[in-house]
């Protein structure tokens, strides 16, 4: 633990700077691809709210601004874990020569993709003024939402990165359920509404089970509804997070040294 | 005999014969660790490497002379045994240290220097020094990856030469770039080396180098120490030994 805090304090720098000037090589890349930040989120969102509204005939409040949320939250989710199965093979020409924590190189994504997701909420901001959401005070249950969600991220994607060194098609199983992921997290419908009345113990089970779709839900609730957040299965989630993510960094300090002699 | 820099006590590394698993081998087969066979690169080296001396490690290909480098940056540590480094900063110099090639060489030179355990600022005020020695002029803010082989190794060198460390590891990259770069980088090196605090270790295979840089030498033949002693002892046994 204190070796954890230690190295986290040692590399704080290099993360930051190293999630910088990834975003920067990224932008650098092509002409406008900052453009794609706004415009992937903006896109996907309306494929699936035609999907969501003309095929399944959901409807919710504010709609766009729902799915909007949803998405947000899963594809941070989603992404930060993908890229933890190849991260330290990307990284082999750093791993091959100096010392340097792995779980460092999670934090380094969970930054970028963080910040990305920042920018996707800006877009939720100006859509919900655009529909005229009511807000108050209990809009600020987003900041400690966000930090459950970047705890959960980095717990999974501890013990994802760690197997991805060994397992070499763990991709092919992990695409696959995040997939499943993605379609019971309730992105594109409100498991509260379309579920919950129909199937009380599967409702239930959807959103206090899986905690992104726990976190979506809330930060709808909260932001859109006027609700109150699912308090006690947050904080069980939260005390889950610390768990893992503890297994986890224990998992890679103990095997990151047969790191270099793998990939 | 001064304080050492380094002590090395009866380290082994072993490799795993590892290959990847498949994700339903791993499922059946708990142990996924356990089968595999090892591959001992160390059999057991202990030495020790007082402050500001120049050690240079010789050794057929294969006999783990690179492996007791890297172990000795603490890239990994040894499956048993100890090394010491008494507190001392250290980087293994070689070629591309961790260079990312869609960002600039100015990025890498602060993303090299950070891992080197370098704060922000010291980069900065090394900065200009490092690209003025490293010859790249405004290529420095172009991609790594659109660099010649010959300009990535001078940045590399560079960044390890003007950010010195207390124990600088060198795995043979004195023959970096032209032929201009290559007298003024061994210039650099010899500089680095006679730094008397600075305690340097060099793999090289060439007998010249170490003949005109070390003080002692380090034999390493299949794992094992052959011989460690003074460079005038080992060198010439060694050179008979390799014809």
């Amino acid at each position: 633990m204190k070796r954890f805090i230690n190295d986290i304090k040692k590399f704080k720098s290099y993360t930051l700077y190293a999630a910088k000037s990834g975003m920067k090589a990224e932008v650098a890349g092509s002409f406008l691809s900052w453009m794609w930040w706004i415009l992937d989120p903006l896109l996907y969102m309306l494929v699936y709210s035609f999907v969501a509204v003309y095929v399944f005939g959901s409807r919710e409040p504010y709609f766009p601004v729902f799915v909007f949320i949803g998405l947000n939250t899963w594809q941070f989710f989603s992404k930060t874990v993908k890229a933890g199965v190849k991260l330290v093979q990307d990284k082999k020409s750093i791993v091959t020569k100096v010392y340097i924590p792995k779980f460092i190189f999670i934090l380094e994504k969970e930054t970028i993709f963080g910040i990305k997701m920042f920018v996707s909420c800006a877009l939720t901001v100006l859509f919900m003024i655009f529909y005229q959401v009511p807000v108050n005070w209990k809009a600020l249950w987003v900041i400690p939402l966000w930090l459950l969600l970047f705890m959960i991220t980095f717990a999974v994607t501890t013990i994802v990165t760690h197997f991805g060194v060994f397992v070499e098609d763990l991709m092919n199983v992990l695409t696959v359920a995040l997939q499943l992921g993605f379609y019971i997290s309730g992105i594109f419908y409100s498991i509260e509404t379309r579920i919950l009345p129909k199937n009380e113990l599967i409702g239930n089970i959807l959103i206090h089970c899986n905690p992104i779709a726990l976190i979506m839900t809330d930060m709808r609730n909260v932001l859109l509804y006027d609700g109150e957040p699912h308090y006690i299965s947050l904080a069980i989630w939260a005390v889950i997070a610390i768990v893992i993510s503890a297994i986890g960094i224990r998992t890679i300090y103990k095997h990151e040294n047969t790191y270099v002699k793998v990939i | 005999m001064s304080e050492s820099a380094i002590s090395v006590k009866d380290v082994k590394i072993r490799y795993r014969m590892m290959n990847k698993v498949s994700f339903f081998r791993a499922l059946v087969s708990r142990s996924t660790y356990s089968k595999t066979k090892y591959f001992e690169a160390v059999k057991g080296v202990s030495f020790e490497v007082p402050k500001g001396q120049i050690l240079g490690i010789v050794g057929k290909n294969g006999s783990g002379k690179s492996t007791l480098l890297r172990a000795i940056a603490g890239i990994f540590s040894p499956d048993e045994g100890e090394i010491d480094l008494h507190g001392n900063t250290i980087s293994l110099l070689s070629i591309g240290v961790g260079f990312q090639n869609a960002l600039s060489g100015r990025e890498n030179i602060y993303l090299s220097g950070m891992l080197l355990g370098f704060s922000r600022d010291f980069i900065d005020e090394k900065l200009e020094e490092i690209i003025e020695f490293s010859e790249l002029g405004d290529f420095i803010d172009r991609p790594v990856k659109s660099y010649s082989s010959g300009m990535y190794s001078k940045l590399a060198f560079s960044i390890t030469a003007i950010l010195e460390t207390d124990i600088m590891l060198i795995d043979e990259v004195l023959s970096v770039g032209d032929a201009k770069f290559k007298k003024k980088s061994y210039a650099k090196m010899k500089e680095l080396i006679s730094n008397e605090d600075r305690t340097v270790l060099i793999v090289s295979h060439s007998s010249d180098t170490i003949k005109n840089l070390c003080d002692n030498v380090l034999w390493i033949h299949d794992g094992e120490m052959k011989m460690y002693g003074t460079t005038a002892e080992v060198l010439p046994k060694y050179d008979e030994f390799m014809k």
